[in-house]
């Protein structure tokens, strides 16, 4: 059976059109209405749907995602409810789900328990981002994605230089993850001003569709960074957007979600 | 040149330089290449930092071979900073003890009063080098701090320090001497608002500017090169104490003992004697309110293995891997995690590591003070009271080698409140 990503990926290319990646913390704002969100993502034409499991240190994270952690690992958010979530939704949407962990949750769980139970629940990709490929190759990492038939997203980021993008390009599966600009993730701070070349530059080593991530707050961003990628990540501008809703109030949040999306999936097209 | 070569008669302490001039040994195959000490170390850091990693590593392997940075060091390392320490026979504290000599190592007398200061100036002396004008750095009690703000000041550099909000309040002393030395000093709010975060904080920052910015991790922690780089630094505290214990007693200490929460005096004064097997090597652990109680900061004794802040170590951690809280009475070693070396020396048994708790390295601070008028820092308090236990135990023919490494001026309000000593307490009513 194929991967789902690799499906999408391909549904994409046949279509001429770009693929938005969507982002939710598992837990976030409850975990009553994460499922809920995910189903709310899909509707509104998520193409991927990446699903972070909160951890208490999330270092590549700006202010807005490491509140949602909080709150989340606050209000009770095990490792094992991201696994429950994923099996949950994984059969009920058309958009492939991927796991967004640090890497002492894959570490603490074990890395191919992780992969294992992943692929069970109907995860299709992993990303790690305090994984760099070295560190990945000494866990067994790439090995254990593949034995579970998951796709390994590599990162890379402006200051990756041709050599570290050789190395990247050498393991990655599925696509790469690109941020945007140097720093953490958020919705505030924009593109880094040079974001063209860079992404020149990274396509220039790559044989695997690019998305890019980090700092698409809006359609007008988005529609920047479309022409250079294949797939645009919008993460901390949807937690910002749930941060007004009650924290019970489900139907609220998928409502706010479902229409911030469809501003932007129009510029997909 | 060896610094082993000096022998029981020699007098002269080496030059600073040696501490670059590692000696060939098994424990020098530490760390490989990746960074990893073992199981240990490592770098789990985000792809955006690799490159600058790789940079420092490559920037510090020219240094060190460098005539000119290392003499540039050695001469900031004497001149500035007061090295070499001496060596103090503690002998009121050794006849209140009834066991082993006790010689302390006085790190508390170097320059901003901690090793800190060694660590820091090869770090600025590199960041200069590399080409870069920014530094920043975490701090917990702001020891470190204080030593980057310095270090910074003296070479020109920019410097922006990460402090918990919550030690900003209780260490507002040096909150005040950092911004003095014109640091900008950054409450951190996120987490739990102490050292933990502000390294969280720090990163984050890092990632952001990292062509401009060098980040000056005070500790043997970190993603490599980092706790090689800084363990390096601190060598030195290490090779001078085993030239001065010969010169003084003619014969190696049958221990030496530090206190750990990063590790880097421990790491420091431990790494020379690796290599003499009779050195026993102990790291004393903050035990908190007691390791039961689940409310200490000993990594070791009471965590497991798991990956933060760039490196694999133990920490304190719950079953899904999300860390744990740390309590100590001393900021300094109020850290859920310890240096990826440690784990490695504590995995093969090179070295061992007890816990103190904060009633017992209270009772040390006191003690030290009132036999030998040496108000030492909180931190190395909890090496003194482990080395009251291990003096003891291998009795008055033995010598015990303790990392004295910082001062205690920083933690005489928290003293004065333990021991309730301050004039509206009536002044003699201490607690004891």
């Amino acid at each position: 059976m194929a991967n789902r990503i690799d499906e999408r990926l391909a549904g994409l290319a046949a279509g001429g059109r770009k693929g938005l990646m969507t982002h939710v913390v598992v837990g976030y704002p409850s975990l009553a209405s994460t499922s809920a969100l995910i189903l709310a993502m899909d509707e509104a034409g998520a193409d991927f749907i990446e699903l972070q499991i909160p951890f208490s240190d999330p270092l590549a994270d700006g202010p807005t995602i490491q509140s949602a952690c909080e709150a989340a690992i606050a209000r009770g958010a095990r490792v094992q409810d991201a696994f429950t979530i994923a099996a949950e939704c994984s059969g009920r949407v058309r958009a492939p789900l991927l796991f967004m962990a640090y890497a002492n949750t894959v570490y603490r769980y074990g890395t191919e328990a992780f992969c294992r139970d992943a692929a069970a629940a109907g995860i299709s990709g992993l990303i790690v981002p305090d994984l760099p490929t070295e560190a990945a190759r000494h866990e067994g990492y790439f090995e254990a994605c593949r034995r579970h038939d998951l796709h390994n997203i590599v990162t890379l980021a402006p200051t990756s230089t041709s050599d570290r993008m050789t190395v990247n390009a050498s393991v990655a599966s599925g696509f790469v993850y690109c941020m945007s600009r140097q720093g953490v993730t958020g919705a505030q701070l924009g593109l880094a001003p040079d974001i063209q070349a860079y992404l020149r530059r990274v396509r220039g080593h790559l044989a695997v569709p690019m998305a890019v991530g980090f700092g698409i707050s809006d359609r007008a961003r988005l529609e920047q960074v479309l022409p250079y990628c294949d797939v645009a990540t919008v993460g901390s501008a949807l937690i910002d957007r749930l941060a007004g809703t009650e924290p019970g109030d489900v139907t609220g949040q998928a409502d706010t979600t479902r229409a911030f999306l469809r501003t932007l999936t129009p510029a997909l097209a | 040149m060896s610094a082993s070569s000096a022998g029981p008669t020699g007098t002269a302490v080496p030059p600073a330089s040696s501490y670059l001039d590692a000696e060939p040994g098994a424990w020098e195959s530490v760390p490989d290449a990746l960074g990893h000490f073992g199981a240990f170390g490592g770098r789990f850091v985000p792809e955006a930092l690799m490159a600058a990693l790789d940079e420092l590593s490559a920037a510090y392997e020219q240094a060190r071979t460098d005539p000119a940075f290392v003499a540039e060091l050695d001469g900031l390392l004497a001149s500035y900073a007061g090295r070499p320490t001496p060596v103090t026979e503690a002998r009121r504290l050794t006849g209140h003890i009834g066991g082993a000599r006790l010689l302390l190592k006085r790190e508390d007398l170097a320059h901003t009063g901690s090793h800190k200061i060694n660590n820091v100036l090869g770090q600025c002396l590199l960041t200069r080098r590399m080409g870069k004008t920014r530094v920043i750095a975490e701090t917990g009690a702001g020891q470190h701090g204080v030593a980057t703000a310095t270090a910074c000041a003296l070479l020109g550099l920019e410097c922006v320090v990460y402090m918990g909000e919550e030690d900003t309040r209780r260490q507002a002393l040096n909150v005040a001497r950092m911004r003095l030395l014109g640091a900008e000093v950054i409450p951190v709010t996120s987490g739990s608002r102490t050292l933990k975060d502000a390294i969280n904080e720090a990163l984050r920052d890092w990632v952001a500017t990292v062509e401009r910015t060098h980040y000056c991790i005070g500790s043997v922690m970190g993603p490599h090169p980092f706790p090689m780089l800084v363990r390096d630094f601190q060598r030195i505290i290490g090779v001078e104490a085993r030239e001065q214990v010969l010169a003084l007693t003619g014969r190696l200490p049958d221990a030496v003992v530090a206190c750990v929460g990063g590790g880097s005096n421990a790491m420091g004064i431990f790494h020379r004697f690796i290599p003499d097997a009779s050195v026993r090597l102990i790291g004393c652990e903050a035990g908190g309110d007691g390791l039961a109680t689940g409310r200490h900061a000993a990594a070791i004794a009471g965590g497991s293995s798991g990956v933060l802040h760039g490196m694999r170590s133990y920490f304190l951690q719950d079953d899904d891997g999300q860390t744990k809280v740390s309590h100590s009475i001393s900021a300094g070693l109020d850290y859920p995690g310890i240096g990826p070396e440690h784990s490695w020396l504590h995995e093969t048994g090179r070295a061992s590591y007890r816990v103190v708790d904060d009633t017992a390295a209270m009772d040390a601070l006191a003690l030290v003070a009132k036999t030998e008028g040496i108000l030492v820092a909180i931190e190395s308090a909890h090496a003194f009271a482990g080395a009251f236990d291990v003096a003891r135990e291998l009795g008055p023919d033995a010598t015990v080698l303790i990392s004295c490494s910082g001062r205690g001026d920083k933690d005489v309000d928290t003293a004065a409140r333990w021991f309730g000593v301050l004039p509206t307490d009536g002044g003699e009513a201490a607690r004891d």
